[in-house]
């Protein structure tokens, strides 16, 4: 399936995400004559063990993620971090954590926004926001590189699109930038050609920058 | 106003000339004077009647002049066809002036420059319209409803003859320069341009006449590259059942693999070898890169007649020579190496194959070589709002030994151009 690139909005130093950069950046997409098409959602859930012994919680993983994603609508995605395992499930696993009561959702997530094309190019842009709550929390940023999907092939092109892509973004002096780390596929057994695992883990070390950025926030302000 | 364009129609024959009014265009619809438009119609095609007819008459007219002027140009007759002169002076006015009576009459009933079109109130009918070459169209509107069926055939071949000349333009940009020569000058042309052919000789191309040869020439240049060959109905089976499986380093028993020899592929199905003369399908696929379709007409020939590109990701029976990729970038590249095979086959139509499969080979760079003028990979193309990356290659100074699949930044590797930085003379 065509490759992507995640990015995570970091902020400058001293200031906070909020839904004015959300709406600059869609319209820096839209200037670069993107096409909006539509909708997209991806859910991201921290799940806790319920154990009647809680004294074996310590041996349980810290970070156990389960991630939803907009283009495998019957498939759902585990990650443990520590442990660098992706796994690939039937979206009813959901039903059947709830019915055996193994598993609990401790923190959910939802990443929503508009989707954009630009040629051969694919964009989304998304907020943020724990499942209940409009509290935005982030933004974040796909790119996708429809025709290839083979990452090492499409490396230079993407690096490309994102200076494109950056120079577009600093006309509007937006306090952040947007941020791609690629994580190490082959640490989770993933190959060069692109898959929604990879995606996944993307996803999950998205995550993981955002919780240290609120981290690093909060301790500023402590 | 109408009233005395009717009194000239009773007095058709008078040779003084009409008032000099100014004629209109429209008379008001709800006037008593004008008539109903039954009547308007067939008095137009009256006078369209009468005009042919004094055309006629004029054109003998002004035949009998000249054999009046002939005679008197012969010695010892000059002064016999005087008398014919003057009649015939005399009558020719006449017809010239009731020619310009009928032609006023008609522009006025808006028969010259369907200027009752937009009328309402015509009962459903509609005048003739007398187009610009002269022909005469009974029902004008149906020019706009049935476009050429109402059009003249001038108008019809003038069309016809623009769609062409695109279309040349587009697809075989090289023969422009034919255009403006006359007989000597193409032959001069094509002088020219036989120095092309002799650049084939620094190709080593003595011992690729056959298909055979090209394609273990190509096997042997190319070692990223994985040639299939396929009869064409074979091919449509494979395309259908595109893409393969992500990891698909061993091959399924379907596809019909060139060398068959080769002992790197593990299969265990018995491998299926195409005859060469049944051979009509090349398949050049670039993994992660793109995979190229090729045609020949006619199977097992050298002549290839068609080419598309397409995403290595990409399947179903579209995905054919003649067929377009879902995406921007191979469009782009599937339409100039139309131009380019249309080149080869002009120019080089001894290798043209040969340069074809090696040309596209030049492709393999496509995510990677950057545009020799501006020297990036990514641009915006203008024209088409789309970011892409250097979809040209040059091909006429192309030259197949330059293609090797090893190092993209050497000296010697083709060049790549995005759409807006490539120069046709490349």
């Amino acid at each position: 399936m065509p490759l992507k690139w995640v990015f995570n909005w970091q902020p400058n130093a001293g200031s906070t995400v909020n839904s004015q950069i959300l709406n600059e950046v869609s319209q820096c997409v839209e200037s670069m004559n993107g096409v909006k098409e539509g909708r997209w959602k991806a859910t991201l859930t921290f799940y806790k063990p319920m154990l009647r012994d809680q004294a074996l919680a310590a041996e349980f993983p810290r970070e156990f993620i389960g991630i939803s994603l907009p283009e495998q609508p019957n498939k759902y995605y585990f990650i443990l971090r520590g442990n660098k395992i992706v796994l690939e499930a039937d979206s009813s696993i959901q039903l059947i954590m709830e019915k055996l009561q193994s598993y609990k959702s401790r923190v959910a997530l939802n990443f929503e926004g508009f989707q954009y094309q630009l040629g051969d190019f694919q964009l989304r842009v998304g907020k943020v926001v724990p499942t209940h709550s409009e509290n935005l929390r982030g933004i974040v940023m796909e790119v996708e590189y429809l025709p290839i999907s083979s990452l090492e092939k499409s490396k230079q092109i993407m690096d490309e699109f994102v200076e494109i892509w950056q120079e577009a973004v600093s006309k509007r002096s937006l306090p952040g930038h947007f941020m791609h780390i690629e994580p190490n596929f082959s640490e989770y057994g993933l190959a060069d050609h692109y898959t929604s695992q990879h995606t996944a883990v993307q996803y999950a070390h998205v995550m993981g920058h955002l919780i240290a950025t609120v981290q690093a926030v909060q301790a500023g302000r402590n | 106003m109408l009233q005395q364009h009717q009194h000239h129609l009773q007095y058709a024959m008078t040779a003084e000339p009409p008032p000099s009014s100014t004629p209109t265009t429209s008379a008001p619809p709800s006037s008593t004077t004008v008539e109903a438009p039954p009547k308007q119609v067939a008095q137009a095609m009256d006078r369209l009647g009468q005009a042919a007819r004094l055309i006629a008459d004029i054109r003998l007219g002004a035949d009998r002049l000249l054999e009046a002027l002939f005679i008197a140009a012969q010695p010892h007759q000059s002064s016999k066809p005087l008398p014919l002169l003057r009649q015939e002076d005399e009558s020719m006015r006449k017809h010239l002036q009731d020619l310009r009576t009928v032609g006023k009459q008609l522009e006025e009933s808006g028969v010259l420059n369907d200027s009752l079109r937009s009328r309402s109130n015509s009962w459903g009918l509609h005048m003739p319209l007398v187009c610009p070459d002269g022909a005469v169209v009974a029902y004008a509107w149906k020019r706009q409803l049935a476009g050429q069926a109402g059009a003249s055939a001038v108008d019809r071949t003038r069309l016809a003859l623009k769609a062409f000349t695109d279309q040349k333009r587009r697809f075989f940009p090289h023969l422009n320069d034919e255009e403006d020569g006359e007989g000597t000058g193409n032959m001069s042309k094509k002088h020219h341009s036989l120095p092309a052919q002799a650049e084939d000789s620094q190709d080593n191309l003595s011992d690729c006449k056959t298909l055979s040869d090209i394609l273990t020439n190509l096997e042997k240049d190319m070692p990223n590259l994985k040639v299939f060959t396929y009869e064409r109905l074979d091919w449509l089976k494979r395309a259908s059942s595109l893409p393969a499986s992500a990891n698909d380093n061993t091959m399924e028993a379907p596809k019909h693999n060139f060398h068959s020899s080769s002992i790197l592929r593990s299969r265990t199905a018995p491998q299926n070898v195409v005859a060469m003369d049944k051979i009509a399908v090349i398949e050049l696929f670039f993994p992660s890169v793109f995979r190229a379709v090729v045609s020949l007409h006619p199977a097992g020939s050298t002549d290839p007649d068609s080419v598309a590109f397409f995403s290595p990701d990409e399947g179903g029976s579209y995905m054919h020579s003649r067929g377009s990729s879902i995406y921007h970038v191979f469009r782009q590249i599937t339409e100039h190496a139309t131009v380019a095979l249309q080149y080869f086959l002009g120019m080089r139509s001894k290798t043209a194959l040969h340069c074809l499969l090696h040309w596209i080979c030049s492709y393999q760079t496509l995510f990677s070589k950057v545009c020799n003028k501006c020297e990036r990979l990514l641009a915006m193309d203008r024209q088409s709002a789309l970011i892409l990356p250097p979809v040209r290659r040059p091909y006429q100074s192309f030259s197949a030994s330059n293609i090797f699949s090893t190092q993209d930044q050497s000296s010697n590797a083709p060049e790549a151009y995005h759409i807006g930085c490539f120069s046709d003379g490349a």
